[in-house]
């Protein structure tokens, strides 16, 4: 049996405010392998960003281990300086992150952004057109991102995912802005690609079919500490 | 319509625009307290410059042709002495001069007794003005002011002859001051010419905290009008609400403005005061009325100008390549104008022009560069910060050119000041070579004096002194017969007292001709104007008698108007009219008032005037020191208040860009590498203002020196250049760029908990 690509255990994050701590994620433990999707379903406020945040290192959990590409990441101070760097490298090379909107700097052309995150993933940037052609956006290259359509925004932010090879993409929401037609669209992109490349997927979102096109579902309930 | 349209409730309408301050404070805390320190700015360069014009005026006006009565025994002028001379039939006009316990000089004068002066003389002048005002007031009113100092004058026209005077007394001429010469006014205008830089610089902060705030309203505005609120009454709401602001602030600035101005005009009349005896008379200053007028005037411009003039706001609307053209026509336009323009105003003009192509092309050329950079760039990261430069530039306008501007000003203020100062210094120097100046009674016998000083010079060592007899020449013109009247300053012996003079041009061992009689010298000013060389030879009638000298040297005069020839008293015919006879003494190991008591009795007077050189340079230095100190402190605060301004802008600006930078930490940047990144940004903005602050500062100091001085003044002060003060300014300026970093690091520095807040972000301008 392979290794799985992501393995959580035991998984804890609560916030604190005021002098209330809002528990947010409970004991969570999953895994995902390799070439696998998973939806992250939940109403608003059930802590589905705050998973994918502590998925890619941006936030930190209270208790737990994440597992990721064999890299163990025990929760905890200890270390925190070079599991900030860990996470930081694979952030730059393993870990594709799409949210829901502005995924790309307004000051760089489409294909200059997909340059720009090939680049720091250490891929090869001449095949940034390419990516964008196959998310057939290949005309607008040279338009900046105030430019295009919502839509098209989104297609360049998957462009931009692609271009650094991930081995795990962390989507929020990557279709929330979108018109039903569009958001179909842009999904079936994103899917196809993930196939065919073979990376990790976890989407977060609110519509159940995205969720049903999903191999694994989680959903993490209700509104949790209100 | 229309009934709808007046029935548009003000009240809730107020409420609901004024209910952006309520959210956000600051922002009127900060367009409050900048139209507060811009007027301050303003009104506290404007009030110094005329202040201390107009005093500089009255007293020229006072000394302009004037002599005075003086008792023979050397007393001091009492009630009585008036009541005698009018007796006798002699035109007098008391003049009363009393320094009162606090505040500046005030003048008693009678202008009934006026009247036998006539029209046309400097006195009536002056005393055709009302005597309600300061500082000429009424006789009487002077005689009750409780002073710490008073003295009684008695002035007579010019046709009273002293044989027309009784016994006892004799004419003397009466001299409140020897002219400044006209480096003081230059001083002025030059400050004057700061004013207006101060106030354009503000109103372009003003300008750029204003349109903030209304972008951040925008879309109050926007619902209003979905509301069914016609744009007109939202505009009229906003011309009221700055209005009542610009009121509420205005009048505090000009106060502060004042008082800043008590302090540098204090300094600057202290130093006329004690350098040249000019008093500063109380100045009638400026009202209030002119500053706070300018002042709203200013503030609804630079808020509100685009909005009064719709026309205007086509310009602003122009495409970018447009408006960069016609920015560089009016840049071109301008230099070409500066070094061309015949007359002040044109400079003027030129001056603005520069300004204003500048500061339209300065972000454009900013961005225009950053793209070029960035296109050509490899680096990923690096093109990212160009491009992000790019946008920078673009939505910081307004701050940026601000800053360009004070940075500019601060650069050619600090180049004048410091050229100012140097040149003060020297005709410090000149002017007051010894340690004493004695003056020779009237009557009294010089030559006795200078034998004495002569027979102690080999006994006392350091001592050191000259004579100097002052009268006039007539110096033929070229080509024309009817002759030049120039000042005569002659000297002897011609020791190393005045061989410290600077020359500025001269023949081989200049001061040993002098003192050998073969020649004269000149000062810079007759040179000009008349063309003298050195080598030339002058037609010099001195007295009765005429002959040729030759030149042998040109001194530098700093702005004395009146030619003046420079020579060796020894060879003075006996017939040349002495008008005014002193001694020079530095005293050496010799006590001075062993001299001054040895003098005294050599011309049997009961007292001496002395003035103690020493402790006027010590004061005048001091004096400059200050008013140079606090011109550089106006123009550092300025500086500062723009710094603060874009640093204000760069944290409104960059919270709304926060995102694109934790975008980067996303994508796998450490925390230190994005804020190294956000570090040379900020660095690679503020240094590149200052680069282009740099051309901008010292054409400046180009037009003030060499286009500007000379049109008014006739003559130029050297230009000199200060690399280490550029250096200073980098500094500085990258220390801005550090500051606004750090600032902009601590907004990053914040948990990135929900980066997904995408509804919430705004800023994805390009
Ligand atoms: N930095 C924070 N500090 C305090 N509470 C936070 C913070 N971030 C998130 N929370 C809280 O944690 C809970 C989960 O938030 P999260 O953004 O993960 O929800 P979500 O499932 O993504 O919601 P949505 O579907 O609306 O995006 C919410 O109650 C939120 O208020
Ligand atoms: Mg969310």
């Amino acid at each position: 049996m392979t290794e799985s690509l992501l393995a959580v255990r035991g998984l804890s994050k609560q916030f604190v405010s005021g002098n209330e701590t809002v528990p947010v994620i409970e004991k969570l433990s999953f895994t995902l392998d390799e070439g696998q999707s998973l939806a992250l379903t939940g109403r608003s406020g059930s802590g589905k960003s705050t998973l994918l945040n502590l998925l890619c290192g941006l936030a930190s959990p209270d208790a737990g281990t994440i597992v990721l590409q064999g890299l163990v990441f025990e929760a905890g101070s200890s270390g925190a300086r070079q599991k900030a760097a860990a996470w930081a490298s694979l952030r730059r090379q393993q870990i594709g992150v799409v949210f829901q909107e502005a995924n790309l700097m307004p000051a760089l052309s489409l294909l200059e952004n997909v340059q720009f995150r090939a680049q720091l993933a250490g891929r090869d940037p001449s095949k940034s057109e390419d990516w964008l052609a196959r998310l057939d956006i290949g005309e607008l290259a040279g338009r900046y991102p105030d430019q295009v359509s919502g839509g098209q925004r989104q297609r360049a932010a998957l462009a931009m995912v692609f271009a650094m090879e991930p081995a795990l993409i962390l989507a929020d929401e990557p279709t929330g802005s979108l018109d039903r037609h569009t958001a179909c669209e842009v999904a079936g992109v994103l899917f196809d690609l993930q196939a065919r490349h073979g990376c990790g997927l976890i989407l977060a979102t609110h519509d159940a079919e995205l969720a049903a096109a999903c191999q694994h579902h989680l959903d993490l309930g209700h509104l949790s500490g209100l | 319509m229309n009934g709808s349209r007046s029935r548009t409730p003000l009240l809730p309408l107020a409420r609901a625009l004024l209910s952006h301050y309520r959210r956000h404070p600051l922002q009127l805390l900060a367009l409050a307290v900048m139209i507060v320190l811009a007027t301050m700015l303003w009104t506290g360069v404007n009030h110094l410059t005329s202040q201390a014009r107009a005093s500089l005026n009255q007293s020229e006006q006072a000394v302009a042709e004037r002599q005075q009565v003086l008792r023979d025994d050397g007393r001091d002028l009492v009630v009585d002495d008036f009541v005698s001379l009018r007796l006798a039939g002699v035109c007098v006009m008391p003049w009363l001069e009393v320094t009162p316990e606090t505040g500046n000089r005030l003048v008693g004068v009678d202008p009934l007794a006026a009247h036998c002066f006539g029209a046309g003389t400097g006195a009536s002048q002056v005393l055709d003005q009302p005597l309600d005002g300061k500082p000429f007031v009424d006789m009487h009113t002077a005689a009750t002011i409780d002073a710490l100092e008073s003295r009684l004058y008695l002035l007579t026209p010019e046709i009273t002859q002293a044989a027309d005077l009784p016994d006892g007394y004799h004419l003397k001429t009466f001299s409140v001051s020897p002219d400044t010469g006209e480096l003081g006014d230059s001083f002025l205008l030059n400050l004057e010419a700061l004013g207006v830089l101060v106030l354009l610089i503000t109103a372009l902060l003003l300008r750029s905290v204003y349109l903030l705030g209304l972008a951040q309203r925008r879309d109050s505005f926007a619902l209003l009008h979905r509301f069914g609120v016609p744009p007109g009454h939202v505009q009229s709401w906003l011309l009221l609400e700055i209005l009542s602001l610009a009121l509420v602030c205005v009048v505090p600035g000009v106060w502060l403005g004042r008082w800043l101005a008590a302090g540098l005009g204090g300094g600057f009349g202290q130093a006329l005061d004690g350098l040249f005896d000019i008093p500063l008379y109380a100045g009638q200053g400026q009202g209030w009325i002119t500053p706070v007028l300018v002042m709203l005037a200013v503030v609804l411009v630079a808020c509100l100008g685009d909005l009064l003039l719709l026309r205007f706001r086509e310009l602003f609307s122009l495409p970018v390549p447009a408006r960069s053209g016609l920015a560089t026509v009016l840049l071109v336009a301008g230099l070409a104008m500066a070094f061309l323009a015949p007359s002040l105003l044109w400079v003027f003009v030129a001056v603005a022009l520069v300004f204003a192509g500048a500061g339209w092309l300065t972000p454009v050329a900013v961005a225009y560069v950053a793209h070029w950079r960035a296109d050509r760039m490899a680096e990923p990261l690096t093109r990212w910060r160009y491009r992000e430069l790019a946008v920078l530039a673009r939505r910081l306008t307004l701050p940026l050119v601000a800053l360009q501007f004070a940075l500019a000003m601060v650069l050619a203020i600090q180049a004048l000041v410091t050229t100012f100062e140097d040149t003060f210094d020297r005709w410090l120097g000149q002017r007051l070579e010894a340690a004493y100046y004695i003056e020779v009674p009237a009557g009294a016998d010089g030559n006795k004096a200078a034998q004495s000083l002569t027979g102690q010079q080999e006994s006392v060592p350091g001592l050191q002194w000259h004579r100097v007899k002052r009268g006039q020449a007539q110096l033929a013109d070229v080509g024309n017969a009817s002759g030049l009247q120039v000042d005569v300053f002659a000297v002897a012996p011609v020791g190393s007292l005045i061989r410290q003079w600077a020359l500025l041009e001269a023949v081989d061992q200049p001061w040993k001709a002098l003192a050998s009689g073969q020649g004269v010298m000149v000062n810079e000013q007759l040179a000009r104007r008349q063309k003298i060389e050195v080598g030339d030879s002058l037609l010099l009638t001195l007295g009765e008698q005429s002959g040729m000298l030759p030149v042998l040297g040109i001194y530098p005069d700093y702005g004395r108007p009146v030619g003046e020839v420079l020579l060796n008293s020894e060879t003075l015919p006996d017939g040349f009219v002495i008008r005014f006879e002193s001694f020079s003494v530095t005293p050496g190991e010799l006590e001075i008032g062993s001299i001054t008591g040895a003098l005294k009795q050599l011309w049997g007077v009961e007292a001496l005037a002395i003035r103690d050189n020493g402790t006027i340079r010590e004061l005048a230095t001091g004096v400059f020191d200050q008013t140079f100190a606090l011109t550089r402190a106006m123009t550092l605060l300025t500086l500062i208040l723009a710094a603060s301004a874009l640093l204000m802008m760069g944290w409104v600006f960059f919270s709304t860009r926060a995102w694109y930078f934790r975008l980067l930490e996303v994508w796998g940047m450490s925390q230190r590498q994005v804020a190294g990144q956000l570090l040379r940004l900020a660095l690679l903005l503020t240094g590149g203002i200052a680069i282009l602050a740099l051309p901008l500062g010292v054409w400046l100091t180009w037009v003030l020196v060499h286009r500007i001085n000379p049109l008014a003044f006739g003559w130029s002060l050297p230009m000199a250049v200060y690399p280490a003060f550029w250096l200073q300014l980098a500094v500085l300026s990258l220390a801005i760029g550090l500051s606004i970093s750090v600032l902009m690091g601590r907004q990053l520095g914040k948990p990135a908990a929900t980066p997904v807040s995408a509804n919430a972000v705004v800023g994805g301008e390009r």
